[in-house]
């Protein structure tokens, strides 16, 4: 029973964190009808550049704030120089450019950091005691603030007038071109956002596992299971879909070790594809 | 104001208007009349630059069309009301209509005098305005595309069938927003099925059959003399 709470509030966690990386995932996808194969590796960036701000100030929240702010400039000169010329061919061919950056940030990540573990302290301290086990208190303090920023994301949408410009061009780019909302701008926008919060999750998570210049493909991997999962597009689907999927996944390393239990994300996977292609957490489409 | 000069389109290969010329000059209302598939919308697109131009020049105020981006259409004062409505489904009413509200340089003052304004020409839509623009009636949806065009207060509409389906009681109060337009000042390129409609909200009229303007007259002379209609549109 014990070892069944633990592992929902593992579970939490880790799904709130993969949220963050997901909605930024889901919107791009939304708005340009391109998976980013270069999200986790953006996010790895911004571990790294999180990882360097603390080992040179020590302030974790400042290296939150700035990893977030140079990924999201960094995404949108990647936007305007690899992708905006891209708009309107093959989706085929934008996704490989995606694909192409991700080669290119990995090595540069190798080439400037090279392959070794980069610690990030825990900026919360202490742990608290939950049955038999001690759990950090960093963990949930991640979650929340995961949970924070994820709200904020939805708030600007909901109510923002950039927010109104990115839904109403998700739903109708030729029309909200002629409503005069400056789409090329817009999906630049959008393509920054996705980036900072990639960034800001790598920052949040460099403390559990610490930064790699490998870690980006598995959250990429992660992100679209989820991003699949809750539905392509729709970014409610997908933070259910991440929580959902991550308790899964912990309540599975209770009966087989975790890395098997990675598997049961790959299962949900087939499963949606196979018998609602349209996503869990989305009514089905008249 | 707005000019097409022996205008050429193609969709794919297909060549689909043959030298349209056509003018709107301001606060005029210009009537668009011809049958299913002569190429009516396909002018209004080769205008908002969505369909292929492939010949002939456009300009608006002086200003030829061809380098302005497809967002810069509406900063110039041109509005598309299209065919199929193309309310974001998603998005609520009033969010309809902040898209076009929420442009650089208005001020909140301006900003609401314009909303209360439209919601006093379609007090349905306040009604309605925290409701899913995808929930309302094929009517509504109507009102909230021409309202969301209001909101860019243009110089011109290019209006699209705006009665296409709709019941006769809807049908009398978009004419009464087409005078009201009118009455304003901004001048509508309104494409329409509906001849007595037409011929009583516009001051000339433009035939096409087969991507090709066959006839230009007054509404005038139209009403007079009913045979060109007749001959074109069969009705
Ligand atoms: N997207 C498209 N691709 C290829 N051909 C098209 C496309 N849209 C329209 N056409 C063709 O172009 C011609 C003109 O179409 P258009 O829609 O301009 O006619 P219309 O006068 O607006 O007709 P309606 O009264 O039915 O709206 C038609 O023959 C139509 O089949
Ligand atoms: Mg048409």
């Amino acid at each position: 029973m014990d070892q069944i709470l633990v592992q929902t509030l593992h579970g939490l966690v880790n799904g709130m964190v993969l949220a963050m990386v997901a909605s930024g995932l889901t919107l791009i996808f939304g708005i340009m009808d391109i998976v980013n194969f270069a999200h986790g590796d953006l996010l790895m960036l911004g571990a790294f550049v999180g990882a360097s701000v603390v080992g040179v100030t020590g302030n974790y929240w400042l290296a939150l704030l700035v990893a977030a702010v140079v990924i999201a400039i960094l995404g949108a000169l990647l936007q305007i120089t690899t992708l905006r010329p891209l708009i309107g061919r093959d989706p085929l061919t934008t996704i490989l450019a995606t694909f192409g950056v991700s080669l290119v940030i990995q090595k540069y990540a190798l080439w400037q950091w090279g392959p070794s573990v980069r610690r990030i302290n825990e900026p919360v301290p202490g742990d608290f005691t939950l049955f038999h086990l001690q759990y950090p208190w960093y963990r949930i303090a991640t979650a929340v603030l995961a949970g924070l920023i994820i709200t904020g994301l939805w708030l600007f949408l909901k109510y923002g007038k950039y927010g109104i410009w990115i839904r109403a061009t998700t739903q109708d780019r030729v029309m909200a071109q002629a409503m005069g909302i400056p789409v090329p701008l817009v999906y630049t926008g959008v393509f920054a956002i996705g980036s900072a919060m990639a960034a800001a999750s790598g920052v949040l998570f460099g403390p559990f596992a610490g930064v790699t210049q490998t870690m980006g493909f598995d959250f990429t991997l992660r992100a679209f299971i989820v991003v699949v999962v809750g539905g392509m597009g729709n970014l409610a689907g997908s933070i259910l879909a991440s929580i959902f999927v991550s308790l899964l996944e912990s309540y599975a390393a209770i009966v087989v070790s975790p890395a098997q239990a990675v598997i049961v994300s790959f299962v949900v996977l087939v499963l949606t594809m196979l018998f609602r292609p349209t996503g869990l957490f989305v009514p089905t489409p008249k | 104001m707005l000019i097409l000069e022996s205008v050429d389109a193609h969709y794919g290969k297909s060549h689909v208007l043959h030298g349209v010329s056509i003018e709107v000059r301001a606060g005029e209302v210009v009537g668009l009349l011809g049958r299913n598939g002569v190429g009516k919308t396909t002018t209004l697109k080769a205008i908002m630059g969505m369909a292929r131009r492939t010949g002939g020049r456009i300009t608006f105020e002086g200003r030829d069309l061809q380098g302005v981006p497809p967002h810069g259409l509406a900063r110039l004062g041109i509005a598309w009301v299209p065919e199929e409505r193309r309310i974001f489904r998603l998005l609520t009413v009033l969010e309809n209509l902040r898209t076009g509200l929420d442009r650089p340089g208005i001020t909140p003052a301006h900003r609401d005098a314009l909303l209360e304004k439209v919601y006093a020409y379609f007090p349905i839509l306040k009604e309605r305005r925290h409701q899913a623009g995808g929930t309302l009636s094929g009517g509504e949806q109507q009102m909230l595309a021409i309202a969301r065009a209001m909101m860019l207060e243009p110089k011109i509409i290019l209006l699209d069938e705006p009665t296409e389906g709709l019941m006769p009681r809807m049908v009398a109060q978009i004419q009464e927003i087409v005078h009201a337009l009118h009455r304003d000042g901004v001048a509508i390129l309104l494409v329409e099925q509906n001849v007595p409609l037409t011929l009583d909200a516009a001051g000339r009229v433009y035939i096409m059959e087969k991507g090709a303007v066959r006839h230009h007259a007054s509404a005038v002379e139209l009403r007079a003399d009913p045979r060109v209609i007749h001959e074109y549109l069969g009705v």
